[in-house]
């Protein structure tokens, strides 16, 4: 069953200094991407990096990454609900 | 024959060979065509790590195969057209390193995204040809900067990489310019684990098949972590190392491991039933 899993990117600010829910997931489901497109000279700010679930046919719904987030910004959930 | 050998290869062994797929010249070609798809081309773009969307994920949970098929071939075609890879050995990697200039030890984009891994441990990475002269346009693709190697330093960084287990493979941008040389492990790499997980043919099999000789192999097991592609294994009862050579990628990991040199890489063209398996 596929999981609709959520990430709140107002909650998680700076994921890249974080990183706990990625470390934490057994089967690597979480990855970093940006919101913004690829920029001449510039180093993207690490406050437009995010959180998604890119490899969410991997989940188990183990809840490990909803309970080790300090910001309480992951949803995991096996009934439907909100498109990621 | 290799796709790719045969439209590419130029008389030359394998395509990947053929130094004129490392010529500037198509590098233009690179940049327009990535320049006119925008912020797509951005390999950290969200979620732009991995190639599929739910839509494909849900096909293939109801046993939609026509829908999965569809979408499958959609995702190969236009991957194959800008960024794709295929596998191959230590050994032609370091041939490689003797074709192009220049070679650049970059970070890894995939494992960026996937473990957040600070740039000074994630130097894992190549880039070479033309497009590595105008690296400091693109700040963020080379984040943590980027080391000039000559091809001695080349081919030590890959021998090393090698021991460490990583999978080498080949990676076009803008196809057939090839202007990657990556060392990749599963489940962090997209393109393994695209292949792995999903078949989706992002990283096409390499020109070779691993074949272990029975008598050879003393059990020692010490080529089984070597494989990120599935194909290895144990058998207890017959304590023998176990390769599926149907699902072997021909990375010659497990063969550079092995001590009793029981472990040797075929041709995948001298195997009837391999020979068009990528
Ligand atoms: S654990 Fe929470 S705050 Fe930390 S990177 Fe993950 S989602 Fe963001
Ligand atoms: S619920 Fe468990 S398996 Fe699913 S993404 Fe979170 S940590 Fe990974
Ligand atoms: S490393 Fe060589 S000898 Fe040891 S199990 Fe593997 S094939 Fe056999
Ligand atoms: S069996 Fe050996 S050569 Fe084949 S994919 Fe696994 S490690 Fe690579």
């Amino acid at each position: 069953m596929l999981p609709t899993i959520t990430v709140n990117d107002e909650k998680c600010k700076e994921p890249i200094s974080c990183r706990k829910c990625l470390l934490i997931c057994p089967t690597h489901v979480l990855g970093l991407g940006t919101d913004v497109g690829p920029q001449k000279f510039r180093e993207i700010d690490p406050s437009h990096f995010i959180v998604r679930a890119v490899r969410f046919d991997k989940c188990s719904g183990c809840m490990d990454c909803v309970n080790v987030c300090p910001q309480n910004a992951i949803r995991v959930s096996f009934s439907g609900g909100d498109a990621r | 024959m290799c796709d790719w050998c045969e439209k590419y290869g130029d008389g030359y062994e394998r395509w990947y060979f053929n130094p004129a797929n490392y010529a500037r010249r198509l590098y233009k070609i690179r940049k327009e065509e990535t320049e006119a798809s925008g912020a797509e081309a951005n390999p950290q773009a969200a979620g732009g790590m991995a190639f599929v969307g739910r839509d494909f994920l849900e096909a293939r949970e109801r046993g939609d195969t026509a829908e999965v098929e569809r979408i499958k071939q959609q995702i190969e075609g236009a991957m194959w057209l800008t960024h794709f890879g295929q596998v191959i050995t230590l050994e032609e990697a370091l041939k490689i390193t003797d074709i192009m200039y220049p070679i650049s030890l970059i970070t890894c984009a995939c494992r960026r995204s996937m473990e957040g891994l600070p740039d000074d441990e994630n130097f894992t990475c190549m880039g070479m040809g033309a497009g590595m002269y105008k690296w400091e346009r693109w700040p963020d693709t080379y984040r943590g900067g980027v080391h000039f190697l000559t091809p001695d330093e080349a081919k030590e960084v890959l021998t090393k990489l090698n021991k460490r287990g990583l999978v080498h493979s080949i990676y076009t941008f803008g196809t057939p310019y090839l202007a990657g040389l990556c060392n990749c492990d599963y489940p962090d790499c997209a393109a393994i684990r695209t292949a792995i997980d999903l078949e989706i043919k992002i990283l096409w099999k390499g020109h070779y098949v691993a074949k272990i000789d029975p008598e050879l192999c003393n059990g020692c097991a010490s080529c089984v972590h070597r494989c990120q592609f599935r194909a290895l294994s144990f058998v207890p009862n017959r304590n023998k190392a176990y390769i599926d050579q149907l699902q072997c990628f021909g990375c010659g990991l497990c063969a550079t491991e092995c001590d009793q040199e029981a472990i040797t890489l075929v041709e995948r063209a001298s195997l009837p039933a391999l020979a068009n398996v990528w």
